[in-house]
């Protein structure tokens, strides 16, 4: 890897402040496993010109129950997410979706931050030298339009109507479903829209912004949630297509409904028709087959991911009804 | 020697920059409040198999290139270098992880160990790889033996089903899976005999 500077931070504040002096020019590394393969490939036409380790702050690598919530620290890893025995319980959808990210190393590494915060997949951006100057690094066009899309938006573009690269996050959906809100060094924003894509950007955060938390409602009484990932492989594989949902049932009938696909479009996709379809109906084999098909019904595949809409609609399918019959939590 | 005149301080801890030393002193007690000094840039310790070392590493350096070109440590193999084979794995406070894609300045204090040290030990695992041929090219075997190591010092009796989670980061092209669950049981079992 090319030089750069390197800074351990010691306060949230430190980082932020290092952040502000470099401009754009500086990156926060926590697992680095996201930024320094970018690096290595120098995928960007920019390089860094100094890295702010944010491992050094004490109190960011917690998992505390707090008011029936929960707030997880930035520096917490996927492993010990899922790990955790209240996780577990109380929060089924992120448990499996952190158990369902990368490789167990990577899951070791690896932090919740870092994943919600993670650079999108495209292999055209990510190709090795900027190969291709696309419309999400400041340049004229999308390559995957014309090129190889097969694990591209089915939902359309971003960026100038370009740019349909997904957002390649596992816990995403979970955190969205749970109604999860990302705590910054700045502010609170609601994790469904925590999302923001632009030039050089996947989410909110502005440039000296930092996740220091996430913070996590206690679960209404009877919900139950559930998370499922469609990848070639078991292990490491990013998503072609993931699904979380959590469903609150007033005996069995579904009063409230969450249920969010990732990895379909340029940001986590909230399935607004699927979850109306639900709501009042009871949760069956027929009703978690309409709401799939309400999941994507507005899907607009490109020429090699039309198989994408299938695997969400049945993903969609098989997450809700997991929900129905999930052994991790009985409803009280 | 006339007094040299700097108008040009620098905090160590932060950078920030000040006309005078007092000034500076002032902010050091007040906002780094008087805390020891920061370590020269890149100096890191660390303690891999059971010895301690001073390193002076660069930002750029990874775990892998500090341990595998800069000490010898050659066990760890780079083939990715992506983190997506686990052929570098190293045991890092007892969890396994990926050294081609960790900073080397970011691991002081940090306890490593690597494949040389569980050979040293006599780990029954590598008996067992052996003896099972969990191999071919051996490319991967440093990789997916620490992985076992790390494994077993959580679990000492682990099912077929967590040996093959745990290792499920850890790629093999010439195909060996299936010796490895085989390898990794006869080693839990040696193992606990060894402690009897």
């Amino acid at each position: 890897m090319k030089d750069f500077v390197h800074f351990n931070a010691y306060t949230v504040d430190e980082a932020a402040a290092l952040l502000n002096r470099y401009g754009g020019n500086a990156g926060i590394i926590a697992g680095g496993t996201d930024l320094l393969g970018k690096m290595k490939d120098r995928v960007l036409p920019s390089y860094p010109e100094a890295l702010i380790n944010i491992k050094t702050i004490p109190g960011l690598d917690a998992i505390e129950e707090k008011d029936g919530g929960l707030s997880i620290g930035a520096l917490v890893t996927l492993s010990r997410l899922a790990e955790h025995s209240t996780v577990r319980s109380k929060y089924t959808a992120l448990f499996e979706a952190a158990g369902r990210t990368a490789s167990p190393h990577l899951r070791n590494m690896g932090t919740i931050a870092g994943n919600l915060c993670q650079d999108i997949r495209c292999w055209y951006y990510r190709s090795p030298q900027n190969r291709f100057s696309c419309l999400r690094k400041g340049g004229g066009r999308c390559y995957a339009i014309k090129g190889d899309n097969r694990y591209h938006s089915i939902f359309g573009g971003s960026v100038k109507g370009g740019c349909i690269a997904v957002h390649p996050s596992d816990t995403a959906p979970a955190l969205i479903v749970l109604n999860g809100k990302i705590v910054t060094s700045k502010r609170t924003i609601p994790a469904a829209d925590f999302f923001n894509v632009g030039v050089h950007r996947t989410t909110a955060l502005e440039n000296d912004e930092i996740v220091t938390a996430i913070h996590l409602p206690e679960p209404a009484s009877k919900t139950r949630s559930a998370f499922m990932k469609f990848a070639l492989r078991k292990s490491i594989d990013f998503p072609i297509v993931n699904c979380a949902a959590a469903i609150t049932f007033e005996g069995k009938t579904v009063t409230h409904a969450r249920i969010c696909l990732n990895a379909v479009s340029v940001v986590p996709r909230a399935a607004v028709k699927a979850e109306q379809v639900l709501i009042g109906s009871i949760l069956d084999e027929k009703s978690a087959e309409e709401a799939g098909k309400a999941a994507v019904a507005d899907a607009e595949p490109m020429e090699g991911n039309a198989y994408m809409v299938q695997v969400a609609r049945t993903l969609v399918k098989r997450t809700v009804l997991s929900c129905a019959t999930s052994p991790e939590v009985d409803p009280k | 020697m006339a007094e040299p005149n700097i108008k040009d301080y620098s905090c160590p801890h932060c950078e920030n920059r000040f006309d005078s030393l007092e000034k500076m002193k002032a902010h050091m007690l007040s906002d780094h409040r008087g805390g020891r000094l920061p370590l020269p840039e890149g100096r890191v310790s660390m303690n891999i198999n059971g010895k301690k070392y001073a390193l002076d590493v660069k930002p750029s350096w990874t775990l892998y290139y500090l341990i595998h070109d800069h000490l010898g440590l050659t066990g760890a193999k780079q083939f990715c270098d992506r983190g997506a084979c686990g052929s570098c794995t190293v045991i890092m406070e007892g969890k396994p992880v990926l050294s081609c894609m960790i900073l080397a300045v970011e691991c002081d204090g940090k306890i490593i160990e690597t494949v040389e040290g569980i050979a040293d030990a006599g780990h029954p695992l590598i008996d067992s790889y052996v003896k099972h041929h969990a191999m071919q090219c051996g490319y991967c075997t440093p990789g997916f033996v620490t992985t076992s190591k790390a494994l077993l010092d959580g679990n000492p009796e682990p099912t077929e089903r967590e040996i093959k989670t745990a290792l499920s980061g850890n790629l093999c092209r010439c195909g060996t899976y299936p010796q490895h669950t085989i390898a990794v049981m006869e080693a839990a079992e040696n193992l606990k005999a060894k402690k009897r």
